[in-house]
Parts: C-alpha cells; sequence; structure tokens
C-alpha cells in the first residue's frame, strides 16, 4: 500500500528540521507513542498503542532513520508487530523553504500484514493521512506557538524518549508513519 | 404397512416450522462481525472517488472494503454461469463496483463492524463521488440504443437468438386467416419472505472456510467460493440452514455478498455475517419476466396454427449472470401443448440500467403462456369459435408421445415431451369450472347488472431438468435410516417426500427416515433446487441408493439367517424369511453385522453376535464390498421431463371501479405420479397465489432514471389471502413420466405459469377489450374501457360523417 501526502509548516526549514529533533516537541505531537529506545545508531526499538476502528492493539517493533541530508531529506524503515497484525514501511521524507515555510511532502510504502492487514485499503490510508495531518498540524502549532491540540500535550509520565537530534526526528517521523497506518492517537 | 409414496401425510417439517423451531440464517451466528453495503443510488454512473475519511470515526467500525481490496480472481468480473453459443456480449459485474455502476443497488463498497446498526451508520458515512450517465430503463429503451448500458456492447443486445421448424413465412401466407398480435408483459421478482443472507467462518488452524448461506445450491456456491478466493475446494464448506423462500432468485451464485463475507471472514480471522433487508432486496438481488413480444400467426377454419412466427425483446437488466435460460424457457415453452405447422422464435435479450433478471418461479414460462394462449383465444375470436374447441385442435395427441419438436430447450437437449395426455387435461378442466354450462352464468349475472367472464390456459412445463443429482442413505445400528443428497431445500418439504420415498423402498418406519439437504459435508456432489427438480432428480437418486442399501441388507441377512434373499422381506425394519415366523433380524442388527469391527459397545452388536456372517475363509470385508450398510447412487435423465396442466378462471369486474374480483379458480394438474397428493397441491396453491400477485399486481416500477418507486412492501402490492382465491379446485392426472424409476414430473412452478394467461382471457371475455399487456390493475382496466368507449364513439362519429 502506497500513502503519500504533503504538510505546509509555518516556520523556515531549519526551525523545521530543529523541532523534528526536539523531544519537546514531539513529547507533543507524536500520536501513540508509548517508548522508543536507541538501539544503535539511527537503529531503536519502540512501542506504539494504536487502534484502527474498533481494532486495538500494542505494536512493537524497530524503526531505523536512514540517508539523511540535512536540512532536505531522509529516509525511514519501521517494522512492528502485535496482536492485531504486522507492519512493514520504508518513507522518503523531503523538505523544502517556500516564502518563510517548509513543505514537507512523504512517501510512504507499507506492508500490512494479518487482521489489520485485511480491513481494506481505503481505510487504512483514510486512518494514516488522518493521523498524518494530526501530527503536523501538532508540529505546526509547536513552531508557531498555539497550544497544542487537546490530548498530545498529556505524555504519559514515564514516556522514553533518549534525547538526541536524528533519534529525536526519527522518533517523529517514524511515530508519524507507523502511528498513521496503525491508528490514531490513544484514546 | 401402509405405503408412504401416494400418501397425502402432512409435512414432517411443519411442526419444527410452526412452533419456532426452525433456524434461518440470520438465526446462526449471533457473534459474527456484520455487514453493510454502501450501494449506488444512481442508475449508470461513473464512480469518481470513494471517500472513506467520515466513517473512521464511528465506534465498532473493522473493515471497509472497496473493489481495490479485491485480489486475484476476486477482482475479476463475477462468473457468467451458463455461456451460451448465441450470447455474444455477455458482461458481469465485479463484485464490488471497479469504475461504474450499472443499476441502482449495484454494490460499491462493503462494511464490517461489531453490529448492523453501527455498520450501516459508518456505510452512510462513506462518500461516494459519481459522476451519472444517461439511464437506459425499458425494453424501448434498450431497443432504441440512444444511450448505451455498456460502452462495448452495440444496441444493449447481448444476444440474438432463433429457434425454427418449418417454413413458417410460407406457411403464414399461404394460411386462410392471419392475425398479429403485440403483447406485453412486466417486471416483477421473486420476493421471498427471508431475504438473501450469508455468514462464514474461517479456521485459520485448518485453513477451511465454512459458509452458510441462503441459497438454492450449496454445492455450486462452494465451488464458486473456492475457485474465486483460490481456496482447495476440500477446504471449503457450504451449509444451507433453513431458508425462508427462493422461488429462483437464490439460484444465481456467488452473489457478490457470498463471496465478500467469506473474504471478509478470511482476512479478519473472524466470523462475519450479511442480511440484506428488504429495501436491499429490491434492488440489489434479481427481477424477472418483462418482455415485449410481436406475433404472427396463420391458421385455418379450424383454428389450427399453421404457422407461428414470434419476435420478442427481453430486458436481462444490467448483466447477464444466468445467461439466456429464461428467454430461452419463453421460446421454447411458448409452445405449450400445441404443435403449430411451422414454428419460429427470435429474441433479442437486451441491458438495461437495472436489477438483473434471472429465473423466478415460472422462469420465462409465464410470458410464453401469456403469449401463446393469448393468440390461441385471438383465433377463436376471429373464427367465432369456442376457445376450447380452438385449444383442442392444436394439442399434440397422446398417441404422438413422446413429441420431439426439433428445438433445443433450456439444458442443451431436445425439446422432447415424453408424456401427457392434453384432452384428458382439457375434458376434466371443462367439467371443473362448468365452462358448457358458462354462457347461463354469464347471462345471469347480466340480469343483475354484473359483468363475469370465464378464460383458461393451458402450459407445459419442462421439469427435472439435468445433468444429475445424488443421494446416500446410511442404516445406522439403531436402525435409523440417514438420508442425504446435495441439492437445497426452500420450503418444499424434501424431508417428507424423500422420507416417503426411502421408507417404501426399505420398509421403515417413516419416523426412522431422516433426511438432510444442502449440506457439502454430508453430499458434495449436485446441482440445485430449480426448474422443478428435485423430487424428479433427487427423489430419483435417493431411491437408487435405497434400492443399493436394500439388496446389501438382504445379502447380509439372507447369510445370517442362513435364507435367500428371494425369501426376504422386509417390514417395519426388520428384514423377516417370508412365512417363517421368528426367523428375522433387525436392520440395524444388519447394519453391526455389516461392519466386522469386533467390540460390542451397545445393545445393537451384542445382539449381531448370535450371528454369524462372512466366508471364515475370506477377509472379514471381502474384495469387492466396504463396510457398513449404506449407498450412494446418482440419477441422470436423458432430457427434461415435460408436466403440464391447465387453468380456468371466472372473474367478475365491477361495472364502474374496474375491480376484478376472483369467483372461481379451476386447476388440473399432471405431474406424473405423486409423491404426496398434499404437497403438491400446496404448491398449486402457493402458484396459484403467486400468480395472482403477477396477473393481478406485482410490478417494479421504475421510472425514467432507473429508480425503483415501489421497493418496499408498502408500494409493492402483493396478493394477500383476502385477494387469492378462498378454495381453488384442483383434479390431477397422473401419466407417468417413462424416464426416471418413480414416474414422477416436477411440481415447484407449475400453479404460476398460466396466471396471466388466464386472467387476461377472463378479463377479455367480460369486458370485450382486448388484453394485451399483464399485469393489470382496476385503474388500466378502467382507461381501456375509456379508450375503447372513445374509439367506438369516434368511429360511430366517423360513419355518421360518412353518410
Amino acid at each position: 500500500m502506497k500513502i503519500s501526502g504533503d504538510a505546509v509548516l509555518h516556520a523556515p526549514i531549519e526551525r523545521v528540521w530543529q523541532a523534528l529533533r526536539d523531544p519537546a516537541v514531539l513529547v507533543q505531537t507524536i500520536p501513540g507513542c508509548e517508548r522508543m529506545d536507541a538501539t544503535g545508531p539511527g537503529a531503536y526499538r519502540m512501542t506504539v498503542t494504536a487502534a484502527v476502528g474498533s481494532t486495538k492493539g500494542t505494536y512493537s517493533g524497530t524503526v531505523r532513520v536512514h540517508d539523511g541530508k540535512p536540512p532536505s531529506s531522509f529516509a525511514i524503515s519501521a517494522s512492528a508487530a502485535g496482536a492485531p497484525g504486522t507492519i512493514g514501511t520504508d518513507v522518503q521524507v523531503r523538505l523544502s523553504e517556500v516564502d518563510g515555510s517548509t513543505l514537507l511532502g512523504y512517501d510512504a510504502d507499507a506492508t500490512v500484514g494479518g487482521m489489520i492487514g485485511g480491513i481494506g485499503q481505503r481505510m487504512l490510508a483514510g486512518v494514516a493521512r488522518r493521523t498524518a495531518d494530526e501530527f503536523f498540524a501538532a508540529v505546526d502549532d509547536a513552531l508557531t506557538g498555539e497550544p497544542a491540540a487537546v490530548g498530545f500535550a498529556e505524555a504519559p509520565a514515564g514516556r522514553s524518549l533518549t534525547p538526541g537530534g536524528l533519534v529525536a526526528a526519527a522518533c517523529a517521523v517514524a511515530g508519524f508513519v507507523v502511528g498513521a497506518v496503525w491508528g490514531r492517537r490513544r484514546g | 404397512m401402509t405405503k408412504m409414496f401416494g400418501a397425502p401425510i402432512p409435512r414432517r417439517e411443519d411442526r419444527r416450522f410452526l412452533t419456532g423451531g426452525a433456524a434461518f440464517l440470520d438465526d446462526l451466528g449471533h457473534d459474527a462481525l456484520a455487514v453493510a453495503l454502501v450501494r449506488s443510488p444512481h442508475a449508470h454512473a461513473r464512480v469518481v472517488d470513494i471517500d472513506v475519511s467520515g466513517a473512521l470515526d464511528v465506534d465498532g467500525l473493522i473493515a471497509i472494503y472497496t473493489y481495490d481490496d479485491l485480489t486475484g480472481a476476486l477482482a475479476e468480473p463475477l462468473p457468467l454461469l451458463i455461456p451460451h453459443p448465441a450470447l455474444t456480449h455477455g458482461r458481469t459485474a465485479h463484485a464490488l463496483a471497479r469504475d461504474e455502476v450499472n443499476h441502482v443497488g449495484e454494490p460499491v463498497a462493503m462494511v464490517v463492524a461489531k453490529d448492523r446498526y453501527l455498520a450501516e451508520d459508518a456505510a452512510e458515512r462513506i462518500a461516494v463521488t459519481y459522476e451519472p450517465l444517461p439511464a437506459v430503463v425499458g425494453i424501448e429503451a434498450a431497443r432504441h440504443a440512444d444511450h448505451l448500458v455498456h460502452d462495448d456492447v452495440p444496441g444493449n443486445v447481448a444476444a440474438n437468438y432463433t429457434q425454427a421448424y418449418g417454413d413458417v413465412d410460407a406457411a403464414i401466407a399461404s394460411a386462410p386467416h392471419r392475425l398479429s398480435l403485440d403483447l406485453a408483459v412486466e417486471r416483477s421478482a421473486s420476493t421471498p419472505l427471508e431475504t438473501r443472507g450469508v455468514l462464514a467462518e474461517w479456521d485459520t488452524e485448518s485453513a477451511r472456510l465454512r459458509v452458510w448461506s441462503s441459497t438454492q445450491t450449496a454445492t455450486g456456491l462452494r465451488a464458486a467460493i473456492a475457485a474465486k478466493l483460490g481456496l482447495d475446494l476440500t477446504n471449503v464448506e457450504v451449509i444451507t440452514p433453513d431458508i425462508g423462500g427462493g422461488f429462483g432468485v437464490k439460484i444465481v451464485h456467488p452473489w457478490p455478498e457470498e463471496l465478500l463475507v467469506p473474504m471478509a471472514a478470511r482476512a479478519l480471522g473472524r466470523p462475519v455475517k450479511f442480511t440484506e433487508d428488504r429495501a436491499e432486496h429490491f434492488v440489489a438481488a434479481a427481477h424477472e419476466r418483462a418482455q415485449l413480444h410481436h406475433v404472427e400467426v396463420g391458421f385455418d377454419d379450424e383454428g389450427r396454427i399453421l404457422g407461428l412466427d414470434v419476435r420478442f425483446w427481453h430486458d436481462h437488466g444490467a448483466y447477464t449472470p444466468y445467461g439466456l435460460i429464461v428467454p430461452i424457457v419463453t421460446s421454447t415453452q411458448l409452445l405449450g401443448p400445441y404443435k403449430p405447422g411451422a414454428y419460429r422464435v427470435e429474441f433479442d435479450s437486451l441491458y438495461t440500467n437495472t436489477v438483473i433478471v434471472t429465473p423466478y418461479r415460472g422462469a420465462g414460462r409465464p410470458q410464453g403462456a401469456f403469449v401463446m394462449e393469448r393468440t390461441v383465444d385471438a383465433i377463436a375470436r376471429d373464427l367465432g369459435l369456442d376457445r376450447a374447441a380452438v385449444r383442442e385442435a392444436n394439442f399434440i395427441q397422446p398417441d404422438e408421445m413422446p413429441f420431439d419438436f426439433g428445438l433445443t430447450f433450456q439444458d442443451g437437449r431436445p425439446l422432447r415431451y415424453d408424456s401427457g395426455d392434453y384432452p384428458a387435461t382439457l375434458e376434466k378442466l371443462k367439467k371443473l369450472v362448468g365452462w358448457d354450462s358458462f354462457e347461463a352464468v354469464r347471462e345471469a349475472a347480466r340480469a343483475e347488472g354484473r359483468r363475469v367472464g370465464i378464460g383458461l390456459a393451458c402450459y407445459v412445463e419442462g421439469t427435472g431438468v439435468g445433468p444429475y443429482e445424488g443421494g446416500h442413505v446410511l442404516i445406522e445400528t439403531s436402525g435409523k435410516v440417514k438420508v442425504a443428497t446435495g441439492l437445497t431445500t426452500q420450503g418444499q418439504g424434501h424431508q417428507t417426500v424423500f422420507a416417503q420415498i426411502v421408507a417404501d423402498e426399505l420398509g421403515v418406519p417413516i419416523s426412522d427416515v431422516e433426511v438432510v439437504t444442502g449440506d457439502t459435508r454430508r453430499f458434495p456432489y449436485a446441482v440445485g433446487t430449480f426448474a422443478s427438480r428435485a423430487a424428479v432428480m433427487s427423489g430419483s437418486a435417493i431411491a437408487l441408493a435405497a434400492r443399493n442399501v436394500r439388496e446389501k441388507a438382504l445379502r447380509v441377512a439372507a447369510d445370517a439367517l442362513e435364507a435367500d434373499t428371494e425369501d426376504l422381506e422386509i417390514v417395519e425394519g426388520v428384514v423377516r424369511v417370508k412365512g417363517n415366523p421368528g426367523a428375522e433380524i433387525a436392520l440395524g442388527t444388519v447394519a453391526v453385522l455389516s461392519n466386522p469391527l469386533r467390540y460390542a459397545f451397545d445393545e445393537a452388536s451384542q445382539a449381531a453376535t448370535q450371528f454369524v456372517v462372512g466366508d471364515p475363509g475370506k477377509p472379514p470385508v471381502a474384495d469387492d464390498d466396504e463396510p457398513g450398510l449404506e449407498g450412494r447412487d446418482y440419477y441422470s435423465p436423458p432430457h427434461a421431463t415435460f408436466a403440464n396442466g391447465m387453468h380456468a378462471v371466472i372473474v367478475e369486474t365491477d361495472p364502474d371501479t374496474a375491480e376484478i374480483r376472483i369467483l372461481k379458480y379451476a386447476v388440473v394438474h399432471d405431474c406424473g405420479k405423486l409423491i404426496n397428493p398434499r404437497i403438491v397441491e400446496g404448491q398449486i396453491h402457493g402458484g396459484v397465489a403467486q400468480g395472482v400477485g403477477g396477473a393481478l399486481y406485482e410490478r417494479m416500477a421504475y421510472d425514467e432514471d432507473g429508480q425503483l418507486q415501489n421497493a418496499s412492501f408498502m408500494d409493492f402490492l402483493m396478493p394477500y389471502v383476502t385477494e387469492v382465491p378462498r378454495g381453488i379446485d384442483i383434479d390431477h392426472l397422473e401419466t407417468p413420466s417413462p424416464l426416471n424409476p418413480l414416474g414422477v414430473k416436477g411440481a415447484g412452478e407449475a400453479g404460476v405459469i398460466p396466471s396471466a394467461a388466464v386472467f387476461a382471457s377472463a378479463i377479455e371475455d367480460a369486458e370485450g377489450i382486448p388484453i394485451t399487456s399483464m399485469p393489470i390493475s382496476p385503474s388500466e382496466l378502467f382507461e381501456l374501457r375509456e379508450t375503447a368507449t372513445s374509439a367506438r364513439t369516434d368511429s360511430r362519429r366517423h360513419s355518421e360523417d360518412q353518410r
């Protein structure tokens, strides 16, 4: 399944790149990311709790961020499994500056298996696009000083985010991609 | 023992049905996920976009499927079940619309949710963008072909087919008298009380699919599901629960939902169920009947038809999954009991942007009977002859049987009548309805200011088409007899009639016989229940299987009793030596002996130890034998067996309101040997009721945009018990079929076939106005009167002007 989309973030490209590396921003904005730990250079283990329609579940897996070309592009590969099914994704992310704002574009190619893979492409893609939109709206709010969307601000205590620029970005982008495919924010 | 074959015993299944013990499709799968379909609101449109985002927040939503989710064979068009060389432009739908919809109700997306309410909520929030296209509605629009239903089907013609014998043009040209008629029959539908439904369970561990469906063919559906879902046939089971009526619509398979629900069950690993609602059934199942006919006929002074030339146009709706069965049945069964000197029939099967047309009880015969009988009545009127006499002059005589027209019937086999006595049938009918004394009745009514009319109509019905059915009969060690056949039951009383056959063949009490139908686990080879074929096909197969079991039972019993098989009889489930009281063995014990197990675990096996069977010098199961007391056999006929019948009706038409009342309805019916006269009469009653509906009430009111205006039981009129004749006078002839071991012919559709014809005949007789289109409502009759009156006035004025 292929999912593509874009978002306009109202800040210059360097600030967007920074924000995507800023744990404080990510804590507020990543949907459903329960936990993320570094396991090596550019490689991480993460846990996401997500729901697609009525199909709820917790997914554990790995994320690898690679081919970073600051501030214009990077790629993410992720795979995870949970009771409702499995997922593998490759995502290309592009950033470009237009009139002081940043245009972010992404192309994700996801393979979804198990029951969650049987719920229908349009429903998966619909959930993914909307989750991505919510994530970028929250990032944009953080960049422009607006209050974060309800729900995102209340990061659960004990969430573990390893600090560090690329890690944060990986968590952010992997979070939205994986979260997008897996489901909306918890609750 | 009382002979069961021919006994009018009550239906054994009715106690269960009448006391709430039945289990229909929707009674199953309480915990299953529920399905709702998003269906096209347009008769003809391109599907531009399907946006599901609005549905995502519906609590309980599990899955949404569109065409893009279909893979492999499932993404291909649905099967064209019955191809035909003349069907040059057959088209079928996709299980979910790909890029175009061709009738209101065509499925576009399927929602799965925790229950039906939530599924409907989600379905309602899916936004489909359509680009509407011009709709082709009705035969005239299809013929004109200003617009096309399918871009690649020129003229909207799927098939053009002609059958003929003799030189019809010469026969008509040289005939002393000639007439031409234009006749029309409207759309109607089966509308069974139980709508369609399917439940599927996927067993992940064994990779097996189990499907329950309200279908008229479990085996056909099983094969279709296996093919479309890429499963091995042995890993698919289809079971029919109790079915609340079919009347033809459920022989279509696979319905989109019958593939999509199993697909979802497999994808989700959970049971999934679809139950069609009534509104859906009107626009998402199937219709029948709509045809326009043009008849040219040439005849002699006695009304004998010398040449009959029929050209007709058949509206088959948006797709052709069931091929040309309906128009072929019309074109062949139109002939009824008559033998025109020469005959030609040509039809076009036309696409329209309406619900598909597939067989509905009668399956093209009501139209054929209407056309033929209207023609015969027109001949009688033209010549001033008695309508019954003209029919008699045209009958095939009993000594001409078997009668081969040289045409091909719907099963691809010769149109060859096997038996029947049409003059005797007519004689009985005339007596039953009081045909010869009706003029006195008419005069008496006229004296009271009342208007009455009498009509009659004949038909011949090809029943029991092949290719085959099978039966399996097993005697358990308890003496209970388990019977299975693969075809399905949707209310016919198979548990009664098949048990009657077996009780007689085996000599067991009917209470010991249990019949299972439509379960592929019990009998995997079968065709289905349609074309009035179950009693003929499965009845015969079960009889043959029972005879095999009887033969083995007698062989084993003869060994045990040290007697000759010739000297044995089976009475009340006990094999006895004739004239030697006490020398006997119960069938259950024979069953034990037939299976050389060495364990005595119940009374039957203990009882068996007193007998010694088998040759001690041979293995316990001989080379050419098998353990157990069971038999399986198949019946495959050379061609259909042709039942026949004649109906007569006396109607009264209100001089002011044009209301049509039925005063008397008489049926003479010949379906060969009767297995259960009570059930046959029930079939006739039901058929007459449905026929009254088809003649006077039921129609599909499509507007010019292809919207069905009467898609509910509020607006789709059907006869209540108040509209069905209170008493139906029935008489039987029993002309056995020489084609099968029981001498039976089918009876399921008979009651409905001549209805439109017989009512048209009676109303025309009462009113003196030609009736050329059915059904007819009081308003339409009123209009006809107005038109006829003004035409008379005009012609009177015209002749006055000339003077």
